[in-house]
């Protein structure tokens, strides 16, 4: 135990921390109020372990920072984990920059999904996973915002060396010494109003269908179009690939802190994404993963179905371009008392989304207990330096949602923030990982968590402020007047939430394909209307009516999300039959190192994965000259279904 | 008369038994513990002699011998055991089958031991025994590619099994981590938590390459061959590592100092026993070359219990012998029973709940 003085001191420590994080003056941090109620929230928290460890050199586990922490708290902990308390979850990882920051590194497990998406490996998926987005400009100055903006890309691509890094198609990355991402110029400012809408309208167009693809070149696409009158667009493609979420504010922050000053100097990244990965390759390893994997692993039995929401075709046979969007934009007065109204009750902003949307889905489906999807943009607090990095850090985490009969919204929101808590409490393991062996379990080769919930509300905060809003030769920039477009693979439906200035909105970002749209329609506007009454405060008390049924009731009719007909596996076993079984066979002994003797072996049940499956795809290809599609392999990926897979292709060539 | 000798064991009881049905004769039984041989004698459908005799004793052994037309030696630990008890019935002029021996033992045979007309064979139990012999079957006219033998299961471990386990280390048993490749020894390693056909459980599969399984490799022309033993924990190994760790030379070493760390192989057994219930699973499968001819690529055999199939196939090869079909000399049974001919025994006989050739 500490004695009295050198808490004091430990107090003041943690209190400039929580004042940096905070934007709030060290003096005005009180000691017993919780983080979350000072305007904390998990982003930060994160943010707030890295520096404690950067700063006082002690290391917390992830699971001793709730969000509900105060100061005193803090301290205590800090304190015991100081004097060398064993702790439950300490992390020996170290980040340290790489001999050769050019070798080639493994990809993370989110993106292996989408490297195995781009294959056209699951239903649901396009050629690229990208986000898009472009917002406008005004004062540009039409002469210079070219050049100044070419130059910013390439001082941005030696900070951030990740605009260099490309995907192999063996499913690894690396970093090139050269491969910055060119701009593309359109100078419209000669144009009429219409010429200039047409053109926009098809640079959307193309951006939106066809994002950057880091196999073969930068995964970052950076257009302007100049406009007459001063004005202009910016126009940003991002391959998830390469750059998750958090990633995009931060690039975009970047550029604009380049393209305002040629002399513009960022602070010094002392490590890399590669540098990252690397240090997480020792991870599976750690007792505290294993720890975490077994926790989650002795809860999958048990875990809920995604909402089974009434669909219109079967996600196998739909073959989306874009997905669609429903948008809804609070203002800053609306957000602000949104906010409030929350501290008030001790959730967050995103928890209190969260529960919303999962309301709205319980109505839509007909159940009230659901497995849901959530995109982390967890970076472990492994360096104070991480989140200025810019790389593909992001995960997924399963959140199973059960909606008590009867209770008001701030009791549910209470549980959802209790439940989201503990098991984002246990997240060294990713959603991606946990998701593998519960399809495995399940003997789905589906997507076990279509639906998904991503808020990156308080990231501006977490990011250091607000964006810069004056760009030099890029003029102003108008970030309420923008376009964005995402498309990620696995996905039917998914709801956003993110800050725009002092705005907040919501996206349910979905493959219009698969839903009646009067009903997608309804559920976003209840969804909204459910999020108004909770910031004018009268929502809270409300218990709102949900469906009788926890699971949705056997037999329970039509065509439904997660409820669909599987193709049908476990019809082969016995001995390998043929040559060509014998190939496929050892192609899988290969990339398993496991020995495969039955043409029922499943490449999954075996503990293979998708990445191993495209390296398994591009050996049958060298082997025997038959191309697979990804998605044939994945839909039986037993040794007789892959071979037959492979005989249907060279038969009729022999 | 029959002798069996070790009848009270585990192997012993079902040899007996199934030798008593065959009514090919007399049947002496042969144990230390005259009294237990007797309650073995009760349960056996013909009447049966009782002999009390200690192997390490050449004087009792050569009574037991007496009179004998064959001695089937179920007694253990047979790699002390060697060719003593061989050497006996010879004397008696009686043949002989031993449940194991291996190499050793036949080598200890070589220059004249062996009178004219008469036979000797060894390992004439599961492993080895059927685990050389019924893979013959899958490269009959084509040899493999590849071989796989796994063995094993979860089966409580006798005192005296598990200092045989102990026994076998040493390169006139087999080398462990390895794998036969294009006539060589090169390493292998094991496999965790793997799913097997024939299996019911996840199971871990030490390589360990025999001198069994190198003589079928050279037999049947196999360009790879990987034998594993099978085990349901990893505890088993261990305890068997530990043991040769602390004691290096375990030939050398009286039967006293290892008794120890067989109990402890013992425990591991019973523990894993317990975990998973009995089960014996014996698999083998065979690639062959691009473009051989059809045939069975797959051995699969499951039983409940190892030492009652060593006893079945105790019979089975006394059985053999005594009808004359293996020629005089000292052989290991995987080399002279016939394979097709123990595959319709065995899968007649009740202790076998599948063999399928595929």
């Amino acid at each position: 135990m500490t004695d009295a003085p050198q808490n004091a001191n430990l107090v003041e420590e943690l209190a400039s921390i929580w004042a940096e994080l905070l934007d709030l003056a060290p003096g005005d941090v009180p000691a017993d109020v919780s983080f979350l109620r000072l305007g904390g929230d998990s982003v930060l928290t994160v943010r707030m372990s890295a520096l404690v460890r950067r700063r006082l050199n002690v290391v917390l586990a992830l699971s001793d920072v709730r969000v509900e922490i105060t100061l005193n708290q803090l301290a205590d902990l800090v304190g015991r984990r100081a004097s060398g308390e064993p702790m439950a979850r300490t992390l020996p990882l170290q980040v340290a920059r790489r001999p050769d920051p050019h070798a080639e590194f493994p990809l993370l497990p989110l993106q292996q999904g989408y490297f195995v998406g781009q294959q056209d490996g699951w239903e649901l998926s396009y050629d690229s996973a990208h986000y898009y987005l472009d917002y406008a400009l005004s004062g540009v100055d039409g002469d210079e915002a070219a050049d100044a903006l070419s130059d910013a890309i390439e001082r941005l691509a030696v900070h951030q060396p990740t605009l260099r890094a490309r995907v192999t198609p063996e499913g690894r990355q690396r970093v090139l010494a050269g491969g910055a991402p060119r701009l593309k110029v359109y100078d419209l400012r000669g144009s009429t109003a219409e010429e200039a809408a047409d053109a926009l309208a098809e640079v959307r167009q193309e951006m939106s269908t066809r994002g950057p693809d880091p196999t073969g070149g930068p995964g970052l696409d950076v257009r302007l179009t100049l406009l007459p009158g001063g004005e202009g667009r910016l126009h940003l493609g991002f391959s998830l690939l390469t750059f998750d979420g958090w990633s995009s504010g931060v690039l975009s922050r970047d550029l604009l802190t380049y393209a305002a000053d040629w002399n513009a100097v960022l602070p010094p990244l002392e490590v890399h994404f590669g540098d990252y990965v690397t240090a997480l390759e020792e991870l599976p390893k750690t007792e505290a993963w294993q720890a975490d994997r077994d926790w989650w692993f002795s809860r999958l039995d048990d875990l809920p179905l995604p909402p089974a929401l009434p669909l219109v075709a079967d996600p196998k046979d739909v073959r989306p371009v874009t997905m669609g969007n429903r948008e809804h934009r609070w203002t800053a007065e609306r957000w602000a008392a949104l906010r409030q109204e929350c501290a008030r009750r001790e959730v967050t902003p995103s928890t209190a989304m969260l529960t919303a949307f999962a309301i709205v889905l319980a109505r839509w489906s007909g159940h009230r207990r659901m497995l849901l999807n959530s995109l982390q943009l967890n970076r472990l607090p492994l360096h104070p330096d991480l989140h200025r990095v810019v790389g593909a850090f992001a995960s997924t985490m399963l959140l199973p949602v059960e909606l008590a009969p009867g209770a008001t919204f701030a009791e549910l929101a209470a549980t959802a923030q209790r439940t989201s808590g503990e098991h984002a409490a246990h997240n060294l393991i990713t959603g991606v990982e946990v998701g593998r062996e519960l399809a495995r379990r399940r003997g789905t080769w589906r997507p076990v968590g279509p639906v998904v919930f991503q808020s990156v509300l308080g990231v501006d905060a977490a990011m250091g402020g607000r964006p810069p809003e004056e760009a030099g030769p890029l003029g102003r920039i108008i970030a309420s007047d923008y376009f964005h477009q995402l498309r990620t693979p696995q996905v039917a439906l998914e709801v956003r939430c993110f800050e725009i200035g002092d705005e907040a909105v919501a996206v349910f970002s979905l493959v219009d394909e698969l839903f009646e749209e009067a009903a997608v329609t309804a559920a976003f506007t209840e969804f909204v209307a459910l999020v108004d009454s909770l910031a004018d405060g009268s929502g809270w008390d409300l218990a709102p009516q949900l469906p009788h049924a926890a699971d949705l009731p056997a037999g329970e009719g039509g065509l439904r999300l997660d409820r669909l007909p599987e193709a049908p596996s476990g019809q082969y076993s016995g001995p390998l039959a043929d040559d060509v079984e014998q190939t496929v066979a050892e192609v899988f002994e290969e990339l398993l190192e496991i020995p495969v003797l039955d043409r029922g072996a499943d490449f999954f049940a075996l503990g293979g994965d998708s990445l191993l499956a495209v390296r398994a795809v591009v050996r049958l290809a060298k082997e025997i000259g038959a191309a697979v599609p990804v998605r044939e392999f994945l839909s039986d990926p037993t040794v007789a279904g892959v071979a037959h897979a492979v005989r249907s292709r060279t038969d009729g060539s022999r | 008369m029959i002798g069996v000798l070790g009848a009270t064991g585990a192997v012993g009881r079902t040899a007996a038994g199934r030798l008593a049905a065959l009514g090919a004769g007399g049947l002496r039984l042969g144990g230390r513990d005259a009294a237990r041989a007797a309650e073995v004698a009760e349960t056996l459908p013909a009447p049966a002699e009782v002999v009390r005799v200690d192997l390490t004793d050449p004087d009792e052994l050569a009574r037991f011998c007496a009179g004998c037309r064959i001695v089937v030696n179920c007694a253990g630990p047979t790699y002390r055991v060697l060719d003593t008890v061989a050497r006996a019935a010879f004397a008696a002029g009686a043949d002989y089958v031993d449940i194991g021996g291996e190499l050793a033992a036949k080598d200890a045979l070589s220059g004249g031991a062996v009178p004219r007309e008469r036979t000797a064979v060894f390992s004439a139990g599961v492993m080895p025994g059927l685990s050389g012999l019924l893979p013959r079957l899958l490269a009959k006219g084509r040899p493999p590619r590849r071989l796989d033998v796994y063995v094993g299961g979860a089966a409580v471990f006798t005192p005296l099994s598990a200092v045989d386990a102990l026994l076998t280390r040493g390169p006139r048993f087999g080398v462990p981590m390895a794998a036969w490749r294009e006539g060589a020894v090169t390493p292998l390693a094991p496999l965790h938590g793997v799913r097997l056909p024939g299996f019911p459980e996840p199971v871990h599969a030490w390589p360990y390459l025999t001198t069994e399984a190198q003589t079928l490799a050279a037999e049947c022309g196999a360009d790879e061959v990987r034998s594993y033993n099978v085990f349901v924990s990893d505890r088993i190994p261990h305890a068997l590592s530990a043991a040769w760790a602390a004691v290096p030379d375990v030939h050398a070493a009286p039967i006293e100092t290892l008794r120890p760390y067989a109990a402890e192989v013992v425990r591991a057994s019973v523990l894993d026993n317990a975990g998973f219930g009995a089960f014996y699973v014996m698999l083998f499968t065979a690639r062959p070359h691009r473009g051989a001819p059809a045939g069975p690529t797959r051995v699969l055999l499951t039983a409940v219990d190892s030492y009652a199939l060593s006893g079945v196939v105790m019979a089975l090869t006394a059985r053999t012998v005594l009808a004359g079909r293996v020629p005089p000399g000292a052989h290991l049974a995987a080399e002279v029973l016939d394979p097709d001919a123990t595959v319709t025994a065995l899968r007649d006989d009740p202790l076998v709940t599948q063999l399928s050739v595929d």
